[in-house]
């Protein structure tokens, strides 16, 4: 289906979004076709450049809101909700 | 624009492209590609990413059996950042719509990235930008290949970067590509900083931390007169410099007319200007500017550039091409200096272990440890004595023991090449530096024993202020024109007109234009100096009277700190000479 969807989500793990976790949200968010956003206060990033989400500057406990918009937006925020959700704790996809 | 400030140890301006030296050593050769390129320069940006990505993903598989996957992740994260559309993007997009090479787009857009995260204000963050420093190192190696030419192998004009610069490294610059360097660690005197001004390099160091602020290929300036960097200088900028460039090549110009007039005061007394060299090659920097002779060789290139130790015949080839260029007027040879910032590679280790090499085993000290490698220097300089004016200098000496041992062992030398009836040169004058404190207050008895002195202002400044002239921290506590500095070379010269032997200054300080008319004053008539700074140290004593230089001394004899001192000299100095006020 296709249209618009939000959802709030809270960073969890010491370190915030860093390297990694952003590496896995770029790689989640780069699966599926909607465009995807992270919006910070009054920032707002592509969630599949993992650079601009590293700049979001997003410590342990911050709070996040996911924007998706065309087709795959329902999954897409829900399986990127469900990272954060872990802590981004065993979502680590090996390369191969 | 940036400016970044740093030591000055050779004067000048350089403007250029930048060659960064790094730990890896490598550097960008080409900044732009031709338009009928840029399409191919993409397809081999692309292919090296494909590379770069795939190296990655091996790493990752690596890591992830030997460590577990929470450790390859960051493999994984490497590879996102690489194959991010944006940042490939930008890339690419600079490449077409700049013609920026692929390594040098590259670079730029990933060190601005790395600038962001160091922005951010968050330690965590700042530190991923070591991170982007990788992959921006790791498409460098894959895009240049083997393509990495040699920094004594340059084929087009640039400026070295570097964190450090060993001697060996500074030596091999050309001349003919390198117009000048900066280096982010390293102190006025090291001697690093001395090849610079032999080389005639335009040359800061000590800058602190500044390479991940350049990207390769990026314009810079070397101020080498106030000790700056200037990274991607603005037009007015670079207009300025440029002009300043000129006008250093009209005064140049206008000092090299000097080589034929004696250094005389306007009263009639004849000062020798010698030059300070280290290899064979710059005594056509002293000859053609009108040295009066070479008032220190230093022989420690011969040892610093070779893994071996050099033979009799090393020696004895270089001091002869020295002596071959300069006829009858002197040389004096100073022995091995070694040890301290001077340490050839073979000994790196050894001296790597020692944790206050300035007061360590070094210079005479190690050449009366090790006697059969000194007698070799000691026979070569008597042989090739035979050819013209030589003398012989000893470093570093402290006591009077240490002074009779090498004599003793030149004793032995002397009978030695008699025995063996090798063509020798007997009478060849012995002096000595004095540059530390206890020899100056030994000068009397030391002045009855050699038959000449010669000040190395360099070390002794830093033994008597106790200050580490390398180390940032401190290094402007070392001053030329601390009071005491300025009696302990007065104690030395009463004690040689004492005694009636020769005195000369050798140390840097001899090449700065403030401290000519004192030294004057303070009854030097030899002064050695830098080979660049000959004509100008010329010109200042064509200027000034002994009479004026006598009440300069008297005046700055009884200034009581360092800064007084120095502000007065130059106050004089604009006085006398207003060409050489300094520019600061």
């Amino acid at each position: 289906m296709s249209g618009s969807i939000a959802r709030k989500v809270l960073v969890k793990g010491e370190n915030g979004l860093h390297l990694v976790p952003c590496s896995q949200i770029a790689q989640c968010a780069g699966g599926f076709d909607c465009e995807i956003q992270i919006l910070k206060g009054d920032r707002t990033v592509d969630a599949s450049n993992i650079f601009d989400l590293m700049s979001l500057n997003a410590g342990h406990g911050c709070q996040l809101e996911l924007q998706a918009t065309g087709p795959g937006s329902d999954e897409a925020v829900a399986s990127l909700a469900e990272l954060f959700e872990s802590g981004f704790q065993g979502h680590v996809k090996r390369a191969d | 624009m940036q400016t970044r400030s740093g030591i000055a140890v050779s004067p000048g301006v350089a403007i250029g492209q930048a060659l960064l030296f790094g730990a890896e050593g490598f550097q960008i050769p080409q900044r732009f590609v031709s338009v009928d390129a840029v399409d191919s320069e993409i397809g081999r940006f692309q292919s090296a990413v494909d590379a770069v990505s795939a190296g990655l993903e091996e790493n990752q598989r690596v890591a992830s059996e030997r460590l577990g996957d929470e450790y390859a992740a960051i493999f994984g994260a490497h590879r996102m950042m690489l194959r991010d559309r944006k940042l490939i993007g930008e890339i690419e997009g600079l490449i077409r719509s700049k013609c920026f090479s692929p390594e040098f787009a590259a670079s730029r857009v990933l060190r601005n990235y790395a600038k962001v995260f160091q922005n951010l204000g968050n330690p965590y963050l700042a530190e991923r930008a070591a991170d982007v420093f990788d992959l921006e190192k790791r498409l460098l190696r894959t895009l240049l290949g083997e393509k990495r030419p040699e920094l004594s192998h340059l084929t087009e004009h640039v400026i070295i970067l570097a964190h450090n610069l060993t001697p060996s490294e500074t030596a091999g610059l050309d001349p003919d590509f390198v117009l000048g360097f900066a280096t982010e660690v390293g102190g006025r005197t090291s001697h690093t900083a001395i090849l610079a001004g032999a080389l005639e390099l335009p040359a800061v160091v000590g800058v602190g931390n500044f390479l991940a602020d350049v990207s390769p290929g990026e314009m810079v300036i070397i101020d080498g007169v106030r000790g700056e960097v200037i990274i991607d200088p603005d037009e007015a900028t670079l207009a300025k410099y440029r002009a300043s460039l000129e006008s250093q090549k009209q005064e140049n110009a206008r000092l090299a007319e000097l080589h034929e007039l004696p250094a005389t005061t306007p009263d009639g007394v004849r000062i020798q200007v010698m030059g300070n060299i280290e290899f064979p090659q710059e005594v056509a920097h002293c000859t053609e500017r009108g040295a009066d002779g070479i008032g220190l060789y230093r022989t420690e290139f011969l040892y610093l550039g070779s893994k071996t130790e050099p033979t009799e015949e090393d020696h004895y080839n270089a001091y002869r091409q020295v002596l071959d260029s300069m006829s009858d007027r002197p040389v004096v040879i100073r022995t091995l200096d070694l040890g301290a910032d001077k340490v050839p590679a073979s000994a790196a280790a050894f001296y790597d272990e020692i944790d206050n090499p300035a007061l360590g085993l070094r210079s005479i000290r190690l050449s009366l440890r090790d006697t059969p490698q000194f007698k070799i220097q000691l026979r070569a300089i008597l042989r090739a004595a035979v050819h013209g004016d030589v003398r012989i200098m000893f470093p570093l000496v402290t006591s009077l023991l240490e002074l009779r041992k090498a004599k003793m062992i030149l004793g032995d030398v002397v009978e030695d090449l008699d025995d063996a009836g090798i063509e020798f040169k007997r009478e060849v004058p012995v002096g000595m530096m004095v540059e530390v404190p206890a020899a100056v207050m030994l000068a009397d008895e030391f002045a009855r024993e050699v038959d000449f002195f010669s000040i190395g202002t360099n070390d002794l400044i830093q033994y008597a202020l106790a200050v580490d002239r390398s180390d940032p921290n401190v290094s402007s506590l070392y001053r030329a024109g601390d009071p005491s500095i300025l009696r302990l070379i007065q104690m030395v010269v009463d004690a040689a007109n004492r005694h009636g032997i020769n005195v000369t200054v050798c140390g840097q300080m001899s090449s700065d234009p403030r401290f000519i008319p004192l030294l004057v004053g303070m009854g030097l008539r030899t002064l050695s100096v830098t080979p660049i700074s000959i004509p100008e140290v010329k010109d200042i004593i064509r200027h000034v009277s002994v009479e004026q230089a006598d009440e300069i001394a008297r005046h700055a004899l009884a200034l009581d700190i360092a800064r007084d001192v120095e502000n007065y000299l130059r106050g004089e100095l604009s006085r006398i000479h207003p060409d050489h006020s300094p520019v600061d």
